[in-house]
């Protein structure tokens, strides 16, 4: 008897375990010590005409899964490989992304001016600290709009500042022009800087504003070896006027929630028809009860 | 001999019953150290909070606002929402059936993205068809409605109100794309949602109603594009405000009226009069044959193309 | 002098007082068809519509199709009832009272259906509180109602003659409390030159309406499906379709009716040969313009040929061949052959051309709605067999079958409650040579 136990039990347990996919975790269950936990972090910096934005994102690698951290502070600091200098926290939000802004001035840059950023996880005793770092100089982009010969043009200046503190000019670099949308940037023309740091593109003509044809223009360097991503942005009113339909009465459609009047009329017309004539129906017998009451019966 | 067979069938059904028990314990345990509701799909995303909790919310679905049903009767102020499918990169992937049904916790027999293989006469090429609802600007779905279950908004958006809806399904004879679907009973997946239900995120669904695509306005309010758009691995779906001009997938935003210039957009049945907002842009220079949807594909949604045109003709 | 005369409430009497072993059997089974619907039902609430045959496609099946057929045949008494009525035609008087309890029963039956289809019963009120007027189905609620309320009152003011008849016969031997409903529904009619001239007026008014009103409930019906953009659906010419096709399948139930309850009640004397060929030349005529309407919707849809056109012919051609053929060809060409031809021109034949124009007619409101939602637009796609083709299951059938019990179960107890043809006008008309034209 007792074999027969034992077997069956060892032969069940083997089968379950075939049929069974053996989850990776187990819900409230943190640490598997045989699954490796790994943090990881991501640091995206973009330098704007007063300030620079730091957003790092931090997730977490369990086996083949990568989720979000949320609720996790984040130390940001910057140095120059000698000096290092907290900026501030923030904490993740539930997609992993905490974002800091600095101001641009201040900051402790090396020789060539450029400054380490980092972003650090300290850990804690369920996930291993990360960090993630990002080196970048600042820079400055100004936008301008201007008219020559009746033509609409876009001029893109991109400076940056030397060691005395003043503005020297970036020379041939690339320069991305978008306009903001509701979910994203979509991207209008590019702009090729000459030696002196500026480039001019005319103004593409069917660029939806807002309604009175204002328009946010911004202007990118993406992705510079020393400069990162730096932005600058202005204000036009070229853009065409945006028409989105805005009923002054609501209308009356088949699908609106207020019928047609045709409809409304028609219906009202048929049923009152119908009705009164049931209505003088109804009369008509009303009046034989009245009458029975006087007659005799002759039947 | 009667003894011996007595004794002998005794012992089988002992043995039986031990063996059995076994089973039982054996497999309870295996059970006990295994969690299986983890490990079914696979794809649910877990949100990690610093004490090591873990929150369970569907992939993408973090936390979505929810307006209540009298505040989804008005549109997001100033937009109006267009979608733009690009089909010549369409492999049927079936990622953006998939992230759909995951987002408004759909079952696996409800699909608000259907992706059918057409081909529209003999000698034309077929392909594949990814295809919402149209949220069509003369909607005969919502002339129809008894109630007023379903409604236009000014934004473009054709919603549903579960609440409301009797099931009556005229609505559903009246789309002439097939768009709808009925709850023809419980779905266990309808549970997955504890949140308040809101039309604007289609979920959770009722028995007895209908349901179909909403173009996902609770992830427009916090500024992202429908879970098909995003989760479509070859960027084909593209959204936006029409009046904005501007349509992206998740990583290319292009001006609308250049890209349907520039790429004969589209609408699909045109002569119906339903007005659509849904652009398709024709296959030219695909990038994928036809075959290459069939790739991966389950069993079960194989078959479903095999009396079409195509299948039919590649079986000689 | 008059009390010797013959009464043929004597005749009649015995039907409304007695129930014989058979009549109880006989709605003892009812019941019980009645209580297996029930149960069908109750699977249906518990479980979903899911036991249902319909699907994401054919989302409208058996049940629309018994509601379209229930109130196709509530136009029987609009037709023989009220069209006679204003032609004053002698003959109809026997049958007046049988069209108008099949047109009440069947329009109380038919809505019923449309409740076994709706998903949220529980919401059903919203179709008052919330309705649309743009909805056709606003319309068709509406519609049903105020020809219910319509169809009520021409019968109220039909039968009030014979109410007060049998109030006034001695020797009805009923338990009182039918004596006394009858009292009080007969409003003390006593057959005053001034009330008969009360009563004919109302009738006559009440018998345009109803022809005018039925006309319109059956045109909402037929547009519902006719405003959607299915192919196959969106015909102009079904509002005048489905009107044809109702008072066809209200004749050739009233023919049923006619052989049932001479048969039972032995009615050989009032309702004779002739009456089944009148009722069955109006058979004729409408199996023509029935076969007519038929022919011209096909002929349209085939010979422009356009794609979901023909399509929607093949598929009728191919899985609906039979239906197709019973309803169209024999349905349309049967009766024009039994009454067309003198030596055919018998009762039974007559009759058993009713039963199978009833089965036409139902073949052909299922072969309206079935077949164009399985071809839409877009090619359905599904790898699941009930998701591509309709086939109802058992309970839509029960269901189907619980509603025809109904309809037999609410006509024996009115018959069983009023005599079911009219007494009064015949007392008098025994003094005309011919009650028959």
């Amino acid at each position: 008897m007792k074999r027969v136990f034992v077997f069956s039990l060892i032969i069940c347990t083997m089968i379950s375990m075939v049929f069974q996919p053996i989850s990776s975790y187990a819900e409230n269950n943190t640490d598997s010590t045989n699954i490796p936990v790994e943090s990881r972090m991501a640091l995206n910096y973009i330098c704007s005409s007063d300030s620079l934005l730091l957003t790092a994102t931090l997730s977490i690698k369990k086996g083949d899964i990568t989720l979000a951290l949320e609720n996790a502070t984040i130390e940001y600091s910057a140095s120059n490989g000698a000096i290092s200098k907290l900026l501030g926290k923030a904490t993740t939000d539930q997609e992993g992304n905490a974002v800091f802004k600095i101001s641009s001035a201040g900051l402790p840059a090396d020789k060539e001016g450029m400054v380490s950023y980092s972003a650090k996880f300290p850990g804690n005793n369920k996930y291993p600290a990360a960090e993630a770092n990002f080196i970048a100089k600042p820079a400055k982009i100004k936008l301008f709009f201007s008219i020559e010969d009746s033509l609409r043009l876009m001029k893109v200046t991109a400076t940056q500042k030397n060691e005395n503190g003043e503005d020297v000019a970036i020379p041939k670099e690339t320069v991305n022009i978008y306009v903001p949308r509701l979910f994203s940037l979509l991207k209008i023309g590019e702009v090729a800087l000459d030696e002196n740091g500026t480039g001019t593109m005319e103004f593409p003509k069917e660029i939806v504003g807002d309604t009175i044809g204002n328009i946010i223009v911004m202007a990118r360097i993406e992705e510079h070896d020393q400069f990162g991503f730096v932005q600058g942005e202005n204000m036009s009113n070229w853009g065409v006027p945006k028409q989105y339909y805005k009923a002054e009465v609501p209308s009356r459609e088949l699908w609106t929630p207020i019928a047609p009047l045709w409809m409304i009329i028609t219906l009202l017309i048929m049923l009152a028809g119908v009705w009164a004539h049931y209505a003088y129906a109804v009369y008509e017998l009303v009046m034989i009860k009245r009458l029975s009451k006087k007659n005799k019966p002759l039947f | 001999m009667n003894k011996n067979q007595k004794n002998s069938r005794r012992q089988f059904l002992k043995k039986g019953l031990i063996a059995g028990a076994g089973v039982a314990i054996g497999g309870g345990l295996v059970a006990a150290y295994v969690d299986v509701s983890a490990a079914e799909t696979g794809e649910k995303v877990k949100v990690l909070t610093t004490d090591g909790e873990i929150m369970e919310v569907d992939r993408g679905l973090l936390k979505l606002p929810r307006v209540s049903i009298a505040e989804s009767h008005k549109g997001i102020p100033g937009r109006k929402f267009v979608m733009v499918i690009d089909l010549g990169k369409c492999k049927n992937a079936r990622k953006c059936v998939e992230a759909c049904q995951k987002g408004h916790h759909l079952p696996q027999s409800q699909e608000f993205m259907k992706v059918y293989l057409l081909q529209d006469s003999e000698k034309t090429a077929p392909y594949w068809f990814p295809k919402p609802c149209f949220h069509c600007d003369n909607p005969l779905c919502v002339s129809v409605c008894p109630v007023g279950a379903t409604y236009k908004r000014t934004d473009g958006i054709v919603l549903i109100d579960n609440e409301r809806c009797i099931g009556c399904k005229f609505c559903m004879t009246g789309c002439p794309y097939s768009t709808r679907v009925f709850a023809w009973k419980h779905y266990p997946e309808f549970d997955e949602d504890k949140e308040p239900y809101s039309p604007e995120a289609s979920s959770p669904g009722k028995e007895g109603t209908v349901s179909k695509c909403d173009f996902c306005p609770d992830l427009i309010r916090i500024g992202k594009i429908p879970y098909c758009a995003s989760a479509c691995p070859m960027g084909v779906i593209y959204f936006g405000d029409v009046d904005e001009d501007t349509v992206t997938n998740g990583t290319e935003t292009l001006q609308f009226s250049k890209l349907i210039h520039d790429r004969a957009g589209y609408r699909y049945l045109e002569t119906l009069g339903t007005r659509p907002c849904v652009y398709y842009l024709p296959p030219v220079d695909r990038q994928y044959e036809v075959d290459r949807g069939f790739g991966d594909l389950e069993e079960s949604v194989k078959e479903r193309y095999k009396d079409t045109p195509y299948s039919k003709k590649n079986k000689q | 002098m008059e009390l010797e005369q013959k009464n043929p409430l004597r005749d009649f009497s015995p039907q409304l007082e007695r129930t014989s072993i058979l009549g109880y059997a006989w709605i003892v089974f009812l019941l019980g068809v009645i209580g297996l619907g029930f149960y069908a039902f109750l699977a249906q609430v518990y479980e979903g519509h899911e036991v249902t045959g319909m699907r994401d496609n054919v989302v409208w099946g058996v049940y629309i199709v018994n509601f379209i057929f229930f109130m196709g045949i509530s136009y029987a008494g609009a037709l023989i009832s009220g069209t006679l009525h204003l032609f004053k035609t002698a003959w109809r008087k026997p049958i007046i009272r049988m069209a108008e309890f099949i047109t009440i029963i069947a329009l109380l039956i038919g809505p019923c259906f449309i409740l076994l289809c709706i998903g949220r019963l529980d919401k059903l009120h919203y179709l008052v509180l919330f309705g649309r007027i743009q909805s056709p189905i606003t319309w068709d609620v509406i519609a049903i109602s105020t020809d219910i309320f319509g169809c009520f009152i021409f019968l109220y003011l039909s039968v009030l003659r014979d109410l007060a008849t049998l109030r006034d016969y001695e020797l009805l031997q009923l338990p009182n409390w039918r004596k006394k409903l009858y009292r009080l529904l007969a409003l003390g009619y006593t057959g005053t030159p001034e009330q008969q001239q009360r009563l004919n007026r109302a009738t006559d008014i009440m018998a345009a309406m109803v022809i005018a009103i039925a006309i319109i409930v059956y045109s909402v019906l037929a547009w519902i499906f006719s405003v959607t953009l299915q192919p196959g659906w969106h015909s102009t010419i079904f509002g005048p379709y489905f009107v044809i096709a109702a008072v066809y399948s209200g004749s050739a139930v009233l023919i049923l009716c006619m052989w049932v309850f001479r048969k039972i009640y032995h009615l050989e004397e009032y309702i004779t040969k002739k009456h089944f060929v009148a009722v069955g030349v109006i058979m004729l005529v409408l199996a023509a313009f029935f076969g007519y309407f038929t022919f011209s919707d096909y002929l349209t849809k085939w010979y422009g040929s356009e794609k979901n056109d023909e399509l929607l012919i093949q598929l009728l051609f191919k899985e609906f061949y039979w239906p197709f053929i019973i309803s169209n060809y024999i349905g349309v060409l049967l009766p024009l052959l039994v009454v067309g031809i003198a030596k055919l021109r018998t009762i039974t034949n007559i009759t058993l051309t009713a039963i199978v124009v009833v089965i036409a007619l139902w073949l052909n409101r299922y072969l309206i709605v079935v077949p164009t939602l399985e071809s839409p637009y877009l090619p359905i796609q599904d790898s699941r067999a009930a998701w591509l083709n309709y086939s109802a299951t058992w309970v839509e059938w029960s269901l189907t079958a619980a509603g025809v019990a109904i309809f037999c179960l609410l006509f024996t107890l009115a018959s069983k409650f009023i005599t079911i043809v009219p007494v009064t006008g015949l007392i008098k008309e025994e003094k005309k040579e011919d009650i028959l034209v």
